[in-house]
């Protein structure tokens, strides 16, 4: 069986080195991978014993590929602050993109005021000019957000595109549900409207926790030789399984909230029923402290 | 197969300019989605006919480098015949590193291109 020879060359091969966790691994995935090179080379018509010999030939020197690696993981005897590091890779902000979120920023804002003015009025026509002008707010806040998770920083790498677009509008959405309130607040719109904005915050609160759950990576490698070096004890790294737990925590949260603002909306009154939110929203965060920082044992 | 001809010269030269490309090489198999040891390998190998064969040894240590940079994450698999395979995924900044990278290579290229021609 070529497959036996496999797991005799593969230890013939590595005798000598001392076994870490590091060597086993690399043990372990090359074993896999002759495996499948091995069953390549046998459907081309080699004979068990050739193709077993030479997938192990293709591998090369093991024994320079295990220094390398040993070599390549060493910790450097003098490592440079990370102030230093920070001010070598320093990446200097694009004047385009400070242009664009200062135009932003200043469409978002007058709009914020329109909004209130128009809000506070009295005639029929206002309550919807006060819609368009919480439109254009949460629309100014979804480009900043896209557009400033799309830069790439000293520390980071900048953003995919769709990921960054999905964050401005989490944080787009969650505007416009929180300027809907506004308006019901002050009178402009009918109270019973809030299943609207309360869907929309719901809505980003889930958009949100899903983005968070499937993010990767984007730390430059300096920035993470020195997180390895300092121990950070933020849980969701170590433990993905808990970070989705955490997107159905909220989920399941900010259903709850829903359903209790109809059932109090419906009973006690809308005004009360607005109280689900808040109390939805200090819900999650206890959530996300006792999950991101569990208590020790 | 192999290209008579090309002399054996160019070959190796040829293969240095690769071998400096395996991080962005192995990166854009990966944008492609998740992969395991051998499949990357065979990915590259069939891209290009055959004819230019990264060596397993450097695979393993850019596989390494990139997961130690961030820029690739490793899991094993659950197979329940055979090895376990480890398998990779790139990353967002393994993403942008890589746009990066091809941004520079068709950069370099195109001023190469225009050295080599007027020197014709």
């Amino acid at each position: 069986m070529a497959i036996d020879n496999i797991h005799r060359l593969l230890d013939e091969a590595f005798a000598g080195i001392p076994s870490t966790p590091e060597v086993q691994d690399l043990k372990e995935e090359m074993r896999s991978n002759l495996i499948a090179r091995v069953a390549e080379l046998e459907a081309g018509g080699s004979t068990p014993q050739d193709a077993a010999h030479r997938a192990i030939r293709e591998l090369g020197d093991i024994h320079a590929l295990v220094e390398a690696e040993s070599i390549a993981t060493a910790q450097p005897a003098v490592r440079p602050s990370a102030e230093l590091l920070h001010a070598r890779y320093r990446v200097r902000p694009k004047p385009a993109f400070v242009v664009r979120v200062t135009v932003a920023a200043a469409i978002g804002a007058a709009a914020l005021v329109f909004g209130v003015v128009l809000g506070s009025g009295a005639t029929a026509a206002e309550p919807v000019a006060a819609l368009g002008m919480a439109g254009l707010l949460s629309t100014a806040v979804f480009w900043i957000v896209a557009d400033s998770l799309q830069q790439e920083t000293t520390t980071n790498h900048p953003m995919p595109q769709p990921r960054a677009a999905g964050y401005g509008l989490g944080a787009g959405v969650t505007v416009l549900g929180l300027g809907l309130t506004a308006l019901i607040v002050i009178g402009a719109i009918p109270v019973w409207v809030a299943f609207v904005p309360a869907l929309l915050v719901a809505g980003a609160a889930v958009l949100f926790a899903f983005l968070g759950a499937t993010q990767t990576n984007r730390h430059k490698a300096w920035v993470r030789e020195i997180q390895r070096s300092q121990v950070v004890a933020n849980h969701f790294d170590h433990d993905p399984a808990s970070a989705a737990r955490f997107g159905i925590y909220s989920a399941a949260i900010w259903t709850t909230a829903l359903v209790a603002f109809i059932v109090l909306g419906l009973t006690v009154g809308w005004w009360w029923a607005l109280l689900a939110f808040p109390a939805a929203l200090v819900v999650m965060f206890v959530t996300l402290a006792r999950m991101l920082f569990p208590a020790k044992r | 197969m192999t290209d008579h001809t090309v002399p054996a010269a160019d070959d190796a030269f040829a293969a240095d300019l690769l071998r400096g490309h395996t991080d962005t090489i192995v990166l854009g198999v990966l944008r492609r989605g998740e992969r395991y040891g051998f499949e990357i390998y065979k990915t590259i190998r069939d891209a290009t006919g055959g004819r230019y064969e990264i060596k397993e040894a450097t695979l393993y240590a850019t596989y390494r480098r990139l997961e130690r940079d961030g820029l690739a994450e490793s899991y094993w698999g659950d197979e329940t015949q055979g090895g376990r395979r480890k398998y990779y995924r790139i990353t967002d900044a393994g993403r942008s590193v890589y746009h990066r990278n091809v941004t520079a290579w068709v950069a370099t290229r195109t001023i190469i291109d225009s050295l080599l021609e007027t020197s014709d």
